[in-house]
């Protein structure tokens, strides 16, 4: 006899999700999947319809990251149309990202990953979310809601909408920055800096400390990495080349447009999701969380592996006491909240520096743009990893082919293979409660899917 | 004395993005205050809640119950009959509930043909996807399959509406929306001369970029297709439309001003009206991109 | 079972519907299956109405207005004829057929054009619906 146990649906992540965990007649772990069901179309419906619309209405994929889908299709279009913006425009688009990037990972380590370590996960599940911290920590709480909301409302007075944006237009921006309103943003900035570097200090104090030891066993893989890196090797979210790891460590670097030699997809019976694995390492595709083949990450750890140093300095002093702890790459799945910590300072360390920049407050925002044939591919670093949008136009400029590899998508492999391995250290037996099927859903947690 | 009991939510997400319940946290500062005030009974972005008991998506019983998202496939469908067993008031949340929202556009296709797109050739190859729940013929409201209480549009919806929903609705009241079009609480400049032609996006709109909104020019009368006229108003709450504020036209987001109207139609007769040469519109269908459930976006039916 | 179309017809106070009268007077014959509503102008007919009419069960909607340039609202009807061009458009998009709609122009001393528009419409319909039964229904 076989028994299947389901956790439906995964929570504290974006999007529907369920676990399946086949047991064999002894109880033992003989399979596990994450399954995602949501099939969308977003491929099929845009096609026909004038790309320069499309950055409006991919950002409907993802309500918590719709600017990564708004400025990655905007810059397919734009390489479609062979416009290239003026300086503001990109340092525009790049400050709303960061912005962007930065009410992303307060979401998720507080609202959605904390509750685990900070409120513990042998908690009733009933106290174990944002509503038990805002009743046991309420001024840690407060504080929370408070930056986040400053965030999104930082990136209001500069964008208009900001959730599902409408300001990065094929070309550039759709608006020039005030210099009075660079000046109370930068004010702003240092708020969010404070708060980073505090948050990172009482989650190295308080929460990691701990969590390394309790969850030794939660989504220990290895696996190789995906992020984005510029030309010195600094860590990149808006723009750069994709550099990818491979498990012994060894890199090799690409243009975002050669990703489909580097990358390739696979279908598979129970996700509507694809799985993408590492094509150019020739060793194809398996889930065994023993030696997986062809499995990479993306997302902050990934990032923070890849990168050779970060350019800000707070961040650069946070990334050189990780890798003294756990060398380079660090494998561990739980190191991805520490990651998205360090991000969270770098992200708040790179407003500042845009808001520095001169040339931000030109009135120059904009290029014209003429609908052409051609094809374009656009990326950037989502909070969930590297995101490719990929077009080819007809002469009027309209859609005739779309693909997407999306964050989340590259991380299917990995969080199956950790999701497996976690479920085979914490049951035995076929014994399963409530606190070992959390800490499953933590090893997809980690991964923010 | 009234029941102490606090009221208990419940929220599920369909055919959605999740746009509509982060709009939700980005109430700011009112958001730990409403917390503290209900119960939320489920709430999988939030809370560690399951499906459970006999059926598959058994959920507790809750006085109101929030869907954002449309209906899209068997699963979505039966996870909505369970909400509208469980829930004593159910509201739509966001377009994509209350109108199909961006994802049905997909209705212009048959639902192979998307599968076919997003797979690749799928011909021989059943397993693809096999064990996922099948996808419906097309993308539906949520009042098009159930009973719906109260419907608040908004991709998403503005932060202070959905929580003065909550409160209105908490103490058995009937919510109110603006009931007026995005131009009505646009402050732009309309002089009534428009420009002949609808021109694409591909340069950004007249205006001195020192000067506040009020002193733009109507982006509509610039000539660019902005959906104002035919779009529900209140995604700036008390302030200027959203897109509006960036100098870029409306899409249309909140659906139809009257909830039965249709975008397509309506701003095709704004253009006509106004002596505005409509045949630039490209793709005009993608007009109804965030209203296209009830039917509106369809494959094509001719008569042979 | 054949049966008759039912057909909507707006027609504009001034032109339309004194033709449509002195029709009556004159004991012109015309197809049942055509109801009149009277508006003042052809320019106050919203595309929604049509619409709503074809969703409400009419097979096909007319507007009738006053010859260009007569209008008595000055440009009611050269309204109502860009209307016409995007209500055709809409019906396709929507999914009926552009026969179901026709915008026509008579003076109020025209009678017989007025009548002979009912007629053409009254058979363009049937003609319509028995190719309607005949091919396949795609929808629902
Ligand atoms: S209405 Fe908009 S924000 Fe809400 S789920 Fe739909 S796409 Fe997302
Ligand atoms: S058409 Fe657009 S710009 Fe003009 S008033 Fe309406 S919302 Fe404002
Ligand atoms: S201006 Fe229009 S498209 Fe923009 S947010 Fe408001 S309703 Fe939505
Ligand atoms: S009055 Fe007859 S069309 Fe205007």
């Amino acid at each position: 006899m076989t028994q299947v146990i389901t956790i439906h649906p995964v929570t504290r992540i974006e999007g529907n999700a369920r676990i399946h965990i086949q047991l064999d007649a002894a109880g033992e772990v003989r399979d596990a999947q994450v399954r995602i069901s949501s099939l969308r179309g977003f491929e099929q419906f845009v096609v026909g319809m004038p790309a320069e619309e499309i950055p409006r209405i991919v950002t409907r994929i993802c309500g918590i990251c719709p600017w990564m889908h708004h400025l990655a299709a905007v810059k397919a279009v734009d390489a479609c149309f062979g416009v290239q913006p003026p300086p503001a425009g990109h340092l525009l688009r790049e400050l709303c990202q960061v912005l962007a990037h930065i009410h992303d990972k307060i979401l998720h380590f507080f609202f959605l990953g904390a509750p685990d370590f900070v409120i513990r996960p042998d908690a009733d599940y009933s106290v174990r979310n944002i509503m038990g911290l805002v009743q046991q920590q309420p001024e840690l709480a407060a504080r929370v809601v408070r930056m986040r909301q400053l965030g999104q409302m930082m990136l209001e007075q500069l964008a208009g909408k900001a959730i599902h944006p409408v300001a990065a237009v094929t070309g550039g921006f759709a608006r020039p920055l005030a210099d009075s309103l660079r000046k109370s943003l930068y004010h702003d900035a240092q708020k969010l800096l404070d708060f980073a570097v505090f948050a990172l200090e009482f989650a190295k104090k308080k929460v990691f400390s701990q969590f390394l030891e309790v969850f030794a066993s939660v989504g220990a893989v290895t696996t190789g990495f995906l992020g984005t890196v510029d030309v010195y090797g600094n860590l990149r979210l808006y723009s750069g080349t994709l550099r990818m790891m491979h498990p012994d460590g060894h890199m090799k670097e690409f243009e975002p447009s050669a990703y489909e030699q580097m990358l390739a997809e696979e279908a598979v019976a129970w996700s509507t999701a694809k799985i993408v694995y590492a094509r150019s390492w020739d060793e194809g595709l398996s889930l065994d969380p023993v030696s997986p083949k062809g499995v990479y990450r993306v997302n902050t750890l990934a990032r923070i592996n890849v990168c050779d140093q970060i350019a800000t300095p707070r961040a650069q002093a946070e990334l050189e006491e990780f890798r003294s702890r756990f060398g380079r790459p660090a494998q561990h799945s739980l190191l991805y909240h520490w990651a998205r910590l360090i991000e969270l300072v770098y992200a708040c360390e790179r407003v500042l520096e845009l808001l520095e920049d001169e040339r931000i407050t030109d009135q120059t925002v904009r290029n014209h743009a003429t609908p052409r044939a051609g094809r374009g591919v656009g990326h950037v670093e989502a909070p969930r990893g590297t995101l490719i949008h990929d077009y080819t136009t007809d002469e009027n400029g309209c859609i005739t082919r779309a693909n997407l590899i999306v964050g989340t998508t590259h991380n299917i492999a990995p969080m199956n293979v950790s999701v497996r391995q976690t479920a085979a250290s914490c049951i035995q037996a076929g014994k399963v409660d409530d606190e070992i099927l959390n800490r499953i859903e933590m090893a997809v947690r980690a991964y923010d899917p | 004395m009234k029941d102490k009991r606090r009221p208990r939510l419940s929220f599920v997400w369909l055919h959605a993005c999740s746009g509509c319940e982060i709009a939700l946290l980005n109430s700011g500062e009112r958001l730990p205050e409403l917390l503290n005030k209900v119960e939320i009974v489920h709430f999988p972005l939030l809370v560690d809640h399951k499906f459970g008991g006999e059926q598959e998506f058994a959920l507790p019983e809750a006085d109101i119950g929030f869907v954002s998202g449309g209906v899209a496939s068997e699963e979505h469908l039966a996870l909505l009959y369970s909400m509208r067993r469980t829930c004593r008031i159910l509201v739509s949340l966001g377009t994509c509930a209350t109108h199909g929202g961006v994802p049905a556009l997909r209705n212009r296709w048959t639902a192979a043909a998307t599968l076919e797109t997003v797979f690749g050739d799928t011909s021989g190859r059943a397993t693809v996807a096999a064990e996922m729940p099948a996808l419906l013929d097309r993308v539906y409201s949520v009042d098009e399959k159930v009973r719906v209480d109260f419907c608040l549009p908004g991709c998403p919806p503005h932060p202070e509406m959905i929580v003065h929903v909550i409160e209105t609705l908490m103490t058995d009241g009937q919510p109110r929306l603006p009931g007026k079009s995005v131009c009505e609480t646009c402050p732009t400049i309309r002089t009534g001369e428009m420009h002949r032609t609808v021109r694409r996006f591909l340069n950004n709109a007249e205006y001195d970029s020192d000067e506040p909104v009020e002193e733009m020019r109507c982006l509509l009368e610039q000539g660019f297709l902005c959906m104002g006229p035919v779009t529900a108003g209140g995604c700036g709450g008390l302030s200027v439309p959203l897109c509006v504020q960036a100098r870029v036209p409306c899409r249309g987001c909140y659906g139809p001003v009257r909830p039965e109207g249709n975008q397509l139609l309506d701003m095709l007769n704004v253009l006509a009206s106004h002596g505005v040469d409509h045949r630039a519109i490209v793709d005009r269908q993608s007009l109804l991109r965030f209203s296209g459930a009830h039917g509106l976006l369809r494959l094509t039916r001719k008569t042979k | 079972m054949k049966k008759d179309p039912l057909i909507i017809a707006f027609c504009c106070n001034w032109c339309a519907y004194a033709a449509a009268d002195l029709a009556g007077i004159s004991r012109l014959q015309y197809p049942g299956s055509i109801r009149i509503i009277r508006v003042m102008c052809s320019g106050m007919v919203h595309p929604d109405m049509v619409f709503h009419a074809l969703e409400k069960g009419a097979d096909g909607v007319m507007i009738v207005g006053c010859h260009p340039g007569e209008c008595h609202y000055i440009k009611g009807n050269e309204i109502a004829l860009a209307r016409a061009d995007i209500i055709a458009e809409t019906l396709e998009d929507m999914g009926w057929e552009r026969d179901r709609f026709q915008m026509t122009h008579v003076s109020s001393s025209e009678p017989e054009r007025l009548v002979q528009a009912f007629r053409d419409m009254h058979e363009r319909l049937e003609a319509l619906h028995q190719n309607t039964f005949a091919g396949v229904e795609a929808n629902e």
